[in-house]
């Protein structure tokens, strides 16, 4: 990750003022924290039959602290969220020793004031199933088979457990570097170098109470 | 009612909007007429060429070219040669750049169901190709050279990387006897050019294409002829070609050969001055063969085979009265397929279709016509169809025509949706299987432990039902002088129970089951005008526009309940406005053509053609799986196409052209759009000058 953030800041040397919209970056308005660019396993090459492929390292996340958190610590009550492709993980039963759990609300994030009292919250079943299923159209994107795309499916809200029993709600924003989907005709080489690169917004509700 | 390139006669016969010959002016729906000297002025070689320059029509890049008529899919357009339906179609699309034009005389385009008259896949309209009769002694050839480069814009013959087209045709007709015969041949050589940037793969493909057809007329007596058509069609491509893709390099060797043969003969009886019986047998085959094969993994090779014949035997009575027509028929119609994409090639797959219809044509007094139709087919397979149509006609003024109909339409479910049975490995795996085996095929995989879930859609398997539609069309024609002809249509399609692939289960290693469910309901309506004018007597401007609206029901209540989302700039959702809707894909919602043609007694002629389609939807990127107002866009565009000849002699004669002059391409959406490409054609025309007059009544 340290030497895919130094060539992204290579590149943008030339323009200093402006924001990097490609590079890692987190800020939180009012309830609201979002993240950019959180690399999710990326591409770093091809299989024996051409697919590309990641490391198999997952990006560790705290919706607590607002943090990305080391992999040394993958098996504390830290982190919240792991990422790998599209697949993210829960903290809790076969991922990690927290008290996660997660399920997908359909609408859209701001209509979500209160996670529902009968609401059930579902753990991660490693590698059969997960709290957030993973499989176009299912929890929370569509991939396109065509195109070689894959688009978050809009309304969709994740509502996570954290580790220490919290509530909160994600809404992810684009799986691209740059937060900008490429264009369906876009060769493949872009689409696959830009890949896994994840973009969400979230609010955390800290009190105990499941408002937010 | 016509809409022409030139103002037409009224006298003008068409065929296709009753089954029988009648004058122009005189149906109750409107019938858009191309003839011969409008294809050849055009410089068209193919279907394709000629129905892109038409009102209404968009052509469709999927599975070959297919057409869209008031904005419904490529399967929904019956396509007749001489009345009856040519065949082999992929996933419902007949490519038109497969059919020749030699040997065409006109071309039929009634729009609106037409299942009344024409059984199924006359849903959104028919196309029908009239063939030239051998009418008189003569031989015919030319010859066209046309060549386009697609990184210079200008084509240079012969060189290596230029898109080279040639094309040869054959015409002759002589009498033996009584026996009138007229041969067409037409062959067609063009390159494959590789547009697309990290491929070779060569689009268009390199084609050799051979056509033949022959008619053979013959007079029993004053009261009967005998006609018989055949034809056959072979289209060859082949290219090698390597692609690259992350890193390793794959060298690919392709060939397609398909052939297609019709034969259809016809005995005309004319029983009594208002009595007219019509015996017609057809029988047609298509066999499409195509082999991929991969020089570095030979064992990941494919062949994929499809094959169809149909076989019909009809009979049609004409019945005049002084102010009534009647014309009904019954006939028998046997189709069969087999394919690799089956459960096996050997299996033979078959449907047969009885089927009768009936029209009642009221003529009363001078202003109005009524016709009321109906037909029923009976399918052995599934559910029958009935399709009434009640079209009406009202001259209100000599220079004021009014004409509406509504009628229903029917698409039968085709073998693909019934019997395929395919697995792509490739892709991430998936399977998709026709109703008749899905059934059968999953719960077996059940039983054998193999399927994780069930969806909720596969408790709905069950016999497929012919696709349905009901169409409204009403359509005003005005001739303010007699130099105009003004004419504006509206047209509704409301569809019901269309047949689309849903996924039915899982399998345990997780690839995904597919199959084919009455799902959707869908409509489209719009508007079309047209106006001509001769401006002078060697000039003329033709214009014709379409405003499209098309969207599918379930969608568009899904919109108006809020439960469909798009995405704002910043990414987050919010929840879809009606105005964000687009309807279905690849549709433009205008479209139209300006087209001025100087032509003078000496026959010399210059036709341009300004062909204009606004964008249209081609993916959807904001992961809601409805088309919005966010979603990719094909760019619009405007096409320019010139052409101009002249005669050298009686014999002779020269024309040349520019396809595309403005040279718009898109190599994503419009992969069979070559850049801008000049022609020329060489005709000769030799018909022996005739001792004796043939006229005589």
């Amino acid at each position: 990750m340290v030497v895919l953030l130094s060539i992204t800041s290579c590149e943008k040397d030339k323009l200093p003022k402006t924001v990097d919209q490609r590079a890692y970056a987190i800020e939180t308005i009012g309830k609201i924290t979002t993240v950019k660019n959180l690399p999710a396993d990326t591409i770093i090459g091809t299989n024996s039959t051409g697919q590309p492929i990641g490391a198999g390292r997952y990006s560790f996340f705290s919706l607590e602290t607002g943090q990305w958190i080391s992999n040394a610590d993958s098996s504390s009550t830290r982190w919240d969220l792991a990422f790998a492709g599209t697949t993210i993980r829960i903290n809790n039963a076969t991922s990690g020793p927290g008290a996660g759990g997660a399920f997908v609300f359909s609408g859209a994030f701001e209509s979500l004031l209160s996670v529902p009292t009968d609401s059930v919250f579902r753990v991660d079943s490693h590698p059969v199933s997960y709290a957030i299923t993973r499989g176009s159209g299912r929890a929370w994107y569509t991939y396109d088979g065509p195109t070689n795309l894959l688009t978050p499916i809009p309304g969709r809200t994740l509502v996570i457990r954290t580790a220490t029993g919290k509530v909160a709600k994600v809404e992810i924003l684009n799986y691209y570097r740059g937060g900008q989907t490429p264009s369906a005709t876009a060769p493949d080489s872009i689409k696959t170098r830009d890949q896994r690169f994840l973009h969400f917004r979230y609010t955390y509700q800290g009190n105990g109470t499941r408002q937010f | 009612m016509a809409q022409s390139d030139t103002l037409l006669s009224m006298e003008e016969v068409v065929v296709t909007a009753t089954r029988q010959e009648r004058r122009l002016g005189n149906v109750t729906i409107p019938v858009n007429l191309i003839q011969r000297k409008q294809i050849l002025q055009a410089g068209s070689l193919r279907l394709r060429d000629i129905l892109q320059e038409q009102p209404g029509i968009q052509l469709t890049s999927n599975f070959g070219t297919g057409i869209q008529m008031q904005g419904l899919n490529p399967e929904h357009t019956l396509i007749l040669i001489d009345g009856q339906p040519l065949v082999g179609r992929t996933s419902g699309v007949l490519d038109v750049s497969r059919i020749a034009l030699a040997g065409i005389k006109r071309i039929e385009v009634v729009k609106g169901p037409s299942s009344s008259l024409y059984g199924s896949e006359a849903m959104a309209g028919v196309i029908n190709l009239i063939t030239e009769n051998p009418t008189q002694p003569l031989l015919g050839a030319s010859l066209r050279y046309g060549v386009a480069d697609p990184d210079q814009g200008w084509g240079i013959p012969f060189k290596r990387n230029s898109f080279q087209q040639t094309e040869a045709d054959l015409q002759a007709t002589y009498f033996i006897g009584k026996l009138k015969v007229r041969h067409s041949n037409n062959l067609l050589f063009a390159d494959g050019v590789s547009f697309r940037p990290f491929s070779q793969d060569r689009i268009p493909r390199p084609i050799h294409r051979i056509t033949h057809q022959t008619s053979i007329q013959q007079n029993l007596g004053n009261r009967a002829e005998f006609k018989l058509l055949a034809r056959y069609n072979q289209d060859r491509f082949q290219q090698e070609f390597s692609v690259r893709n992350n890193g390793i390099t794959i060298d690919s060797y392709g060939r397609e050969l398909n052939n297609e043969l019709n034969i259809q003969p016809t005995l005309f009886i004319r029983l009594s001055e208002k009595i007219r019986l019509y015996t017609r047998v057809y029988l047609t085959s298509y066999n499409g063969d195509q082999k991929l094969r991969f020089v570095q993994k030979p064992d990941s090779s494919y062949l994929d085979r499809f094959e169809q014949r149909l076989f019909r035997i009809e009979e049609q009575v004409d019945i005049k009265k002084n102010n009534y027509t009647v014309t009904a028929g019954v006939g028998f119609q046997l189709e069969q397929a087999n394919s690799t994409r089956y459960d096996a090639l050997a299996n033979q797959k078959q449907n047969n279709v009885s089927y009768v219809f009936a029209q009642w044509e009221l003529n009363a007094g001078e202003k109005w016509i009524s016709i009321l139709g109906a037909r029923y087919d009976h399918h052995a397979l599934f559910a029958g169809a009935l399709t009434p149509k009640w079209s009406l006609r009202y001259q209100a003024k000599p220079n004021l025509l009014f004409t509406a109909s509504i009628g229903q339409g029917f698409k039968a479910p085709d073998f693909r949706q019934l019997y395929l049975n395919f697995t792509n490995n490739a892709a991430g795996g998936y399977s998709v299987y026709g109703t008749q085996d899905a059934i059968r095929v999953i719960n077996e995989l059940n039983r054998l432990g193999q399927i994780a879930e069930l969806k909720p859609d596969f408790t709905k398997l069950t016999s497929l039902r012919p696709e349905h539609s009901t169409g409204i069309n009403a359509s005003m024609q005005y001739n303010p002088t007699p130099a105009i002809t003004s004419q504006l249509s509206v047209f509704r399609n409301d569809i019901q129970s269309l047949i689309d692939v849903r996924q039915v289960a899982t399998r345990t290693d997780g690839s995904q089951l597919f199959s084919y469910l009455n799902v959707n309901r869908a409509f489209t309506q719009g508007l079309e005008t047209s106006l001509q004018w001769q401006v002078h007597k060697n000039w003329s401007i033709n214009s014709g526009y379409q405003l499209l609206i098309t969207g599918d029901k379930e969608e568009w209540e899904e919109i108006r309940q809020g439960k469909e989302y798009v995405r704002e700039l910043n990414g987050s959702s919010r929840v879809m406005n009606k105005k964000d809707y687009v309807g279905l894909p690849n549709r433009s919602k205008h479209q139209g053509q300006l087209k001025i043609k100087y032509e003078d007694t000496k026959d010399r002629y210059v036709f341009m053609r300004l062909l204009y389609r606004s964008r249209w939807t081609v993916a959807n990127s904001n992961g809601n799986g409805v088309h919005d107002i966010q979603d990719e866009y094909a760019n619009g565009f405007v096409q320019l196409h010139i052409t101009g000849g002249f005669p050298i002699n009686n014999i002779i004669s020269l024309q040349a052209g520019i396809d595309n002059l403005l040279n718009y391409q898109d190599i994503f959406y419009l992969p069979n759009l070559t850049g801008r490409t000049a022609f020329i054609t060489i005709r000769a025309k030799f018909e022996p000058k005739q001792t004796k007059r043939i006229n005589n009544p």
